[in-house]
């Protein structure tokens, strides 16, 4: 595997609050993070803890004027937040594309799947309508589309979900972007359908040198196909580090918890460990660390003070008050408990 | 090569136990019509085909498959929600195929289903109370029903307190701990749990799996566990059964099914998931990617249903499928002791499936 690049996408303290009748949702609150070149970054977290948003914005595809957005992302340099729209337009869709997770909402259902990407290449590029057609035709086969000529042609009902997404792909690929980024790509899929469809986000990685931001709710997926990870709570980042880091040594309790809930394949599981309670309104987020009401292992500051994100010794930047020394110990009695668990 | 041995009774019997519940060769077509007065048949979506299992009282099975292989309809007929279009259903010794729904009031005390998706299936204008005690209400139970309903939010871990509370105001996981109170009023023997985790997440998932396993201890109960998520399934069941494409292809023990998985499309489907981190273990070629799609249920191949995307077949016939998996459907038939697959060329112990060729 190829060494990962330059940094192409640099997500700095990116806030995002929305003002609603009830209150300030702060849906983002204070993410940082970059994403190199040939290298795929996994955020993971529950549902409302983010990430969407999160790269919804690093897209500029949410509303400026009626959210609340501080911070800066930097894309090649350059900040998407301030750049003016027509640049902006330039960049949206050509260099840095985007893969939705509902493949069947993402496809116009009374146009040609076919010339929908050539519109998305003229878009970009004035190569003329037939030029268009056969680089879409190349296209659709290059993201395993069978019979791409015929399939050109076809509705996107004709096409099964997996296809759908194949073809969104393709999609997303049509001016070579430097960066890609994937939200929840197989959510909507079968398990077998996922696999290729993961393996083709990861090979497409490679063959075109990109960068991907691949979001999912799914740590086997993350392990599988990320190089680095960022978990993410009630919109803060609680963990970041290499893969290897955070699977072999995860740092921070929240991760352990969702580790510890996931039944596993490989192993007749013994009982699972499910992290307490529900994750919390990002209306009214606990004071203190989020996480702190479903913590097991909270002491006295968890509840006053915000944990920062910051590497405290571990190796790699985590936001949880105990010391490193207690969560090597904690997290490899959990390690030796689940040993001992017969299999 | 061992070929399956084909049982002539396809139900293997435990003579011990007695199955509680019991299918043998169900079968449910849809028809698929043309035309407005004279509605002709044009043809048929082969939905189920010739599934035949049994579960004992206290066990949990286990069905996995992909989404469209069967499963739900599996559960409705099971229930008696869609009638079959042919096989026989057996619950607790009663034949309940042919039974008309008066006949059916009774038993349904004892059958209970979980569905899927929390928004969807609690009345938004009932407070939870209603809902709860609707099972109460209809089978006209005696007793205090709103006691009951108080101790059964209790013990699926609901605050009694909430009784006036209506659906909108619990979060995804508590709507489904609604949805088991429910199911367990009136102590039913069998729960057919259609898909009861899939919309929830993962901390929330393992919270009311554990809840399950407890209900299950404490009273006795027997589930039917449906789900598309091998995990959950291997942590539940005590047996599985895959199903593709309206048949049901493999029948085992949880641990022997996941460990010697014997069918072709078993082993493509446990190594499709992926595995989460192992540091010694970080080749993830070994993943049988297979190819293209599940085919029609209106027009399934010939043979083998899998025939077509078989990656054991190519590798038996050198490229080619073998005429045998293309024109005979291979029968359910026991391999191993306890462990039935349908397959012309099982999978051998130790073998290891070549990652199928994909353009």
């Amino acid at each position: 595997m190829a060494e990962i690049g330059e940094v192409l996408l640099d997500v700095r303290d990116l806030h995002v609050h929305f003002n609603t009748a009830d209150g300030v949702v702060k849906a983002v609150d204070g993410v940082s993070f970059q994403v190199h070149r040939n290298e795929t970054v996994g955020i993971v977290g529950e549902s409302g803890s983010g990430k969407s948003v999160t790269c919804l914005t690093a897209l500029r595809l949410i509303n400026l004027e009626t959210a609340h957005v501080t911070g800066e992302v930097l894309f090649k340099g350059k900040n998407l937040l301030t750049l003016p729209k027509e640049e902006l337009r330039h960049i949206r869709g050509k260099e840095l594309s985007m893969i939705f997770q509902d493949p069947f909402a993402c496809l116009h259902p009374l146009y040609k799947v076919g010339d929908q990407i050539v519109e998305a290449i003229l878009t970009h590029d004035d190569c003329g309508k037939d030029t268009a057609k056969d680089r879409t035709v190349d296209l659709l086969k290059a993201v395993g589309i069978p019979r791409p000529e015929q399939r050109f042609n076809d509705y996107p009902h004709q096409y099964s979900g997996g296809m759908r997404q194949r073809a969104m792909i393709a999609m997303a690929l049509v001016h070579n972007p430097d960066v890609l980024i994937a939200d929840e790509p197989t959510t909507a899929l079968d398990v077998t359908v996922q696999a290729q469809i993961l393996e083709l986000i990861d090979r497409v990685k490679q063959d075109f040198n990109i960068g991907v931001i691949l979001i999912t709710h799914d740590l086997g997926v993350v392990s599988d196909f990320a190089q680095s990870v960022m978990v993410m709570y009630a919109g803060r980042p609680v963990e970041i580090g290499s893969r290897d880091e955070v699977f072999s040594q995860p740092l921070h309790p929240y991760a352990w918890g969702l580790l510890d809930s996931i039944p596993s394949v490989d192993q007749k599981g013994t009982r699972l460990i499910p992290i307490t309670g529900a994750p919390p309104s990002l209306i009214n987020v606990p004071p203190g660390c989020p996480f702190h009401p479903r913590c097991p292992h909270r002491f006295d500051p968890c509840d006053k003070d915000r944990p920062e994100l910051a590497d405290r010794g571990g190796g790699h930047p985590e936001a949880c008050h105990l010391t490193v020394e207690d969560k090597r110990r904690l997290w490899n009695e959990r390690e030796r408990r689940r040993m001992k668990a017969p299999a | 090569m061992s070929q399956a041995e084909v049982v002539s009774d396809e139900i293997a019997q435990d003579p011990q136990q007695d199955a509680l519940i019991e299918v043998k060769h169900l079968t449910k077509y849809f028809p698929v019509t043309q035309g407005i007065i004279f509605q002709k048949e044009v043809a048929r979506v082969h939905a189920v085909e010739d599934v035949s299992f049994s579960i004992r009282p206290g066990e949990t099975l286990g069905l996995v498959g992909e989404s469209g292989c069967g499963k739900s309809t599996t559960a409705r007929l099971i229930m008696k929600l869609i009638e079959s279009t042919s096989g026989q259903i057996i619950f607790d010794g009663r034949d309940i195929t042919k039974m008309s729904r008066k006949e059916m009031v009774p038993l349904r005390r004892e059958m209970q289903m979980m569905f899927q998706d929390p928004y969807s299936s609690l009345n938004p204008r009932q407070t939870i109370g209603q809902i709860i005690g609707a099972p109460f209400s209809i089978h006209k139970t005696e007793g205090d029903s709103k006691k009951k309903v108080r101790d059964l939010m209790d013990r699926v871990g609901l605050n009694p307190e909430h009784y006036n509370r209506y659906a909108h105001e619990f979060s995804g996981g508590q709507r489904q701990r609604i949805g088991v109170a429910r199911a367990l009023a009136l102590r039913p023997k069998i729960i057919v749990c259609d898909e009861p985790v899939s919309a929830l997440d993962v901390s929330i998932q393992a919270q009311v799996l554990n809840l399950l396993e407890d209900l299950q201890d404490e009273f006795k109960l027997t589930y039917l566990f449906i789900s598309h998520d091998l995990g959950v399934v291997r942590h539940i069941s005590d047996r599985i059964a895959v199903m593709y494409l309206g048949r049901l292809v493999e029948v085992a023990d949880a641990d022997e099914l996941y460990d010697h998985p014997k069918h072709p499309y078993t082993t493509a489907l446990l190594s499709a998931v992926p595995k989460g981190y192992n540091a010694e273990d970080t080749n993830v070629s070994k993943r049988i990617v297979l190819e293209g799609d599940v085919p029609s249920p209106v027009d399934p191949p010939s043979g083998c249903p899998f025939h077509p995307r078989c990656p054991k077949a190519r590798q038996v016939g050198g490229g080619e499928i073998p005429e045998k998996c293309r024109t005979e459907m291979p029968p359910l038939g026991e391999i191993e002791t306890q462990h039935r697959a349908a397959c012309w060329y099982p999978i051998e112990q130790g073998e290891a499936l070549e990652k199928a060729a994909h353009s």
